[in-house]
């Protein structure tokens, strides 16, 4: 099986969202984008991150790659966290108000390095704060993408405007990134089938294996779009936007109703961020202040 | 004879960086409506030949062009590419890689999209390509649901569509099972025959060429070596030799005859009349009661041993069903089926590069489930489909080197058993290079190379012929008796049943997952009906043989090469 072709992550069933045009899938996702940035209380950033999940299973994303974000961000989400629990930087101090922060536990003086070192409470807070909002960044993307077919999805960006082949290119990109991924797995097994033993390696080892890997994947990969660039020229591709279409875009009463809620969820959360304070730092008061 | 509607004049070309000419001198007319053939061993020039009519050489490539072509009035040097895809139809030896929309319907409409056809237009023509390629109702599917033989009556339809003046064809059936191959065949004779479409087919297939093209022209070394009809060119056996070429098997069998003194005015090309000209001649040989197809006495205990085994992936698409079967020491088994009867995905539960979903699978008596695939790869060579795959280092030598060392072999030993292997698989004088940078036949031998270089006790090859001229092929082939003389035990998958005769033995039939037959390599082909039921065609020798059988009744002999075949004919018969 081609994997340039089948690897793109098109949902399996129909949703509203696989009826829906990429332009106002797109508008979704700057919307959902700019109240994520704008939020900085972590329940309101966790209850969106939880809702976009919810949306993004609803619409037909397959959880392994859900789970698979989640367990990625996990590695960002403990680096954030040990940075900025325990050195926290000026910004938190002037979201909490106060130039004291709470500290959770200290490390003992005599110990290396950490010793005397605070986990301040607010620095832990606002680093979830900060994983809640990248992963609702991430997260939404592929509700508007992965729904949309390649043919679509070229078609929409052309008519937003993009020049037809950046859109191919955009196209195309999304189809390779899987491929990677498996001329990756395809090299391993050949490596394993010439009695590398990677089960029995460790991390540093594993690590230099998996770099000289770099080398064949992209020479392999330039050979294959070599490929494609003579097939594509084959087919009268020249890159020019004036060209026609089989299919129309298919701009409908659903998509003015997403742009609508999209346009509602935003300008309702500006209103309430700064009217009511909803999605703002809420710092606790500690006793005395 | 009609207009030409492609020129070659004098045509001669370097490709960036080469000193040795790809294409020298061309003079070569293609004239409307015919079925062009155009063959030649590996590095003749064919593809660099085809890629000339649309530009892409030398505009794509670069390099030194010399001479002229002029395709449907227009030179080709001078036209882009884009501009004279209108007049050619490329279609090209990979199915995979050139589909490139995310439908059928769409596939076809990419080149009419960036050739500004209208809508409606194209609408009206995607049915009509759909329907001459033998597709329709496939609008909407995903290219990649497509089997390997509709993919490419796909990309044919896509060159179609824009209903080009040549729908030139770089070997489209070489990575096809037999029935894809047959597909494609017969759509394209449809299409130049009914549709009067001009077609130019590079290829190997023979037997497939003499029956369906007009015309064959015989590229070496860049050089246009000899052209005529299929009749012309297929009969001058010494030349195709000397070219490291072959003949169709009927053409070889009844050159053998000749050389029995049997008078043969004209060797036959067809299978066909090479039928009506046997029935002609006096024959007399044993039947099958006589023929020898016990199973070789020279064989061990089980090595590999399969019992019960079903495998369903993920998804739930059954792939094996309830599979048992034991391969003993010193075998030579080849595995045929058309694609998707589950022989690679067999074959990989050796390796443990698949888990059974149910039943177990042994290597000499241990587990697969229980040992690693690295372990396994100590006893088991692989080598698989797609050489590019398996090519991850910088240099021949550290291709082959790559698993020695991971076996801990001391450098002196390390060097030995590179040398040795590269010898073997003659690549030596290519030591140093780039794997990537070997043409496509050495770079499957470079595979074998760095897995022999294991000196692993089982060695599975998997469509090793794939991609390969006919001296490729053999000499894969070769290579794989001389291990096997040595007491190795080989699997091959093959398509080509024509080349195994000489070095299988037995032979395991596999269709939709499971066993449709395991038999002495005789019994097995000529199981005529049954081989057809998983869509194989018998060798021709095989079908020739099979018109010997007595006519007041018994059994054919179970002949399956052209010696055997040629041994029936009586010496001084013949007009």
């Amino acid at each position: 099986m081609s994997h340039f072709q089948s690897s793109y992550q098109r949902v399996a069933r129909d949703s509203c969202f696989t009826r829906l045009d990429i332009r106002s899938k797109l508008f979704m996702i700057c919307a959902v984008t700019a109240v994520a940035l704008l939020w900085q209380n972590l329940a309101a950033s966790g209850s969106l991150t939880l809702g976009i999940i919810l949306v993004a299973l609803w619409a037909g994303i397959d959880w392994h790659y859900i789970r698979s974000v989640l367990l990625l961000s996990t590695i960002f989400g403990v680096t954030l966290l040990f940075f900025h629990g325990f050195f926290p930087h000026v910004g938190i101090h002037q979201l909490a108000g106060r130039t004291t922060l709470t500290p959770l536990f200290t490390f003992p003086a005599h110990w290396r390095l950490l010793g005397g070192q605070s986990l301040y409470r607010e620095g832990l807070l606002y680093g979830l704060s900060v994983l809640a909002k990248t992963l609702s960044v991430v997260l939404i993307i592929p509700v508007g993408i992965f729904t949309t077919e390649l043919d679509n999805l070229i078609i929409g960006l052309v008519r937003a405007g993009l020049p037809y082949k950046i859109a191919f290119i955009f196209s195309s990109t999304l189809r390779f990134f899987p491929l990677l991924l498996t001329r990756i797995q395809t090299i391993t097994e050949a490596q394993r089938l010439r009695g590398l033993a990677l089960e029995k390696m460790g991390v540093v080892q594993k690590t230099h294996s998996y770099a000289k890997i770099a080398v064949p994947l992209i020479l392999g990969v330039l050979l294959k779009s070599q490929m494609l660039e003579l097939t594509l020229q084959a087919r009268a591709f020249s890159g020019s936007s004036e060209r026609t279409q089989l299919h129309d875009s298919r701009w409908g009463p659903g998509d003015y109703l997403l742009c609508a809620c999209s346009t509602l969820f935003w300008g309702g959360a500006l209103i309430a961020y700064f009217g009511w304070g909803i999605g703002k730092w809420r710092a606790k008061k500690r006793e005395g202040e | 004879m009609t207009k030409p509607i492609a020129h070659f004049d004098n045509v001669s070309y370097l490709y960036p960086g080469a000193k040795v000419p790809a294409l020298k001198n061309i003079n070569l007319e293609i004239h409307q409506g015919e079925f062009l053939g155009l063959i030649g061993p590996t590095g003749a020039g064919k593809s660099t030949l085809c890629q000339t009519l649309n530009g892409s050489v030398p505009q794509f490539y670069g390099g030194r062009f010399f001479g002229q072509v002029i395709m449907a009035g227009l030179d080709t040097v001078e036209h882009p590419i884009s501009e004279l895809a209108r007049h050619v139809g490329l279609v090209f030896e990979d199915p995979e890689m050139q589909l490139v929309a995310p439908s059928v319907e769409n596939e076809i409409a990419f080149a009419l999209e960036n050739l500004r056809v209208p809508r409606a237009e194209i609408r009206a023509r995607i049915p009509q390509v759909l329907a001459a390629v033998r597709l329709s109702g496939t609008e909407k599917r995903h290219p990649q649901e497509l089997s390997g033989g509709q993919k490419q009556r796909l990309a044919i339809a896509a060159a179609l569509a824009m209903r080009p003046a040549l729908l030139v064809l770089d070997e489209p059936t070489s990575q096809l099972d037999p029935l894809g191959a047959a597909e494609v065949f017969a759509t394209l004779r449809q299409l130049n025959r009914e549709l009067g479409i001009t077609i130019l087919l590079t290829g190997h297939d023979a037997e497939e060429l003499a029956a369906h093209a007009d015309r064959i022209v015989l590229l070496a070394g860049g050089e246009l070596v000899a052209q005529g009809t299929p009749q012309e060119i297929y009969s001058r056996v010494e030349l195709l030799a000397a070219q490291q070429l072959r003949p169709p098997q009927v053409t070889r069998t009844f050159q053998l005859v000749r050389q029995r003194g049997v008078v043969i005015p004209q060797l036959p090309t067809r299978l066909a009349a090479g039928k009506r000209l046997l029935h002609a001649l006096p024959t007399s040989c044993p039947t099958a009661k006589n023929e020898h197809v016990a199973a070789p006495d020279h064989l061990g205990p089980a090595l590999l041993a399969i019992k019960n085994l079903t495998q369903r992936y993920a998804n739930g698409t059954p792939a094996l069903h309830n599979i048992s079967l034991e391969i003993r020491a010193g075998e030579y088994v080849l595995l045929v089926g058309q694609n998707g009867a589950g022989k690679s995905t067999l074959v990989k539960h050796f390796l443990n590069l698949l888990t059974p979903t149910a039943g177990t699978v042994t290597v000499d008596g241990l587990d697969t489930r229980q040992l690693e695939t690295s372990e396994l790869a100590q006893r088991i060579g692989y080598v698989g489909q797609n050489p590019d795959d398996q090519l991850f280092t910088a240099s021949v030598e550290d291709e082959v080197a790559f698993a020695l060392q991971n076996l801990g072999y001391a450098e002196a030993e390390i060097e030995r058993r590179v040398t040795v292997s590269l010898r073997q698989l003659g690549l030596v004088a290519q030591r140093t290079a780039h794997p990537l940078s070997l043409p496509r036949g050495d770079r499957a031998r470079l595979v074998s190379a760095a897995m022999l270089a294991m000196e692993p006790e089982i060695i599975i090859l998997d469509e090793p012929t794939t991609g390969q001229d006919y001296r490729g092929a053999k000499y894969i082939l070769e290579l794989s008796r001389e291990l096997h003389q040595r007491g190795k035990t080989i699997i091959v998958i093959t398509h080509h049943l024509y080349l195994m005769p000489e070095y299988a033995e037995r032979v395991i039939v596999l269709g939709k997952g499971t066993i449709l037959l395991d038999a002495p390599l005789r019994r097995a082909y000529h199981a005529k009906e049954l081989l057809r039921r998983t869509y194989l065609t018998p060798p021709q020798a095989v079908l020739l043989a099979q018109e010997l059988a007595p006519p007041a009744g018994g059994s054919a002999p179970l002949h399956v090469t052209p010696e055997e075949v040629a041994a029936c004919f009586l010496p001084g018969g013949g007009r």
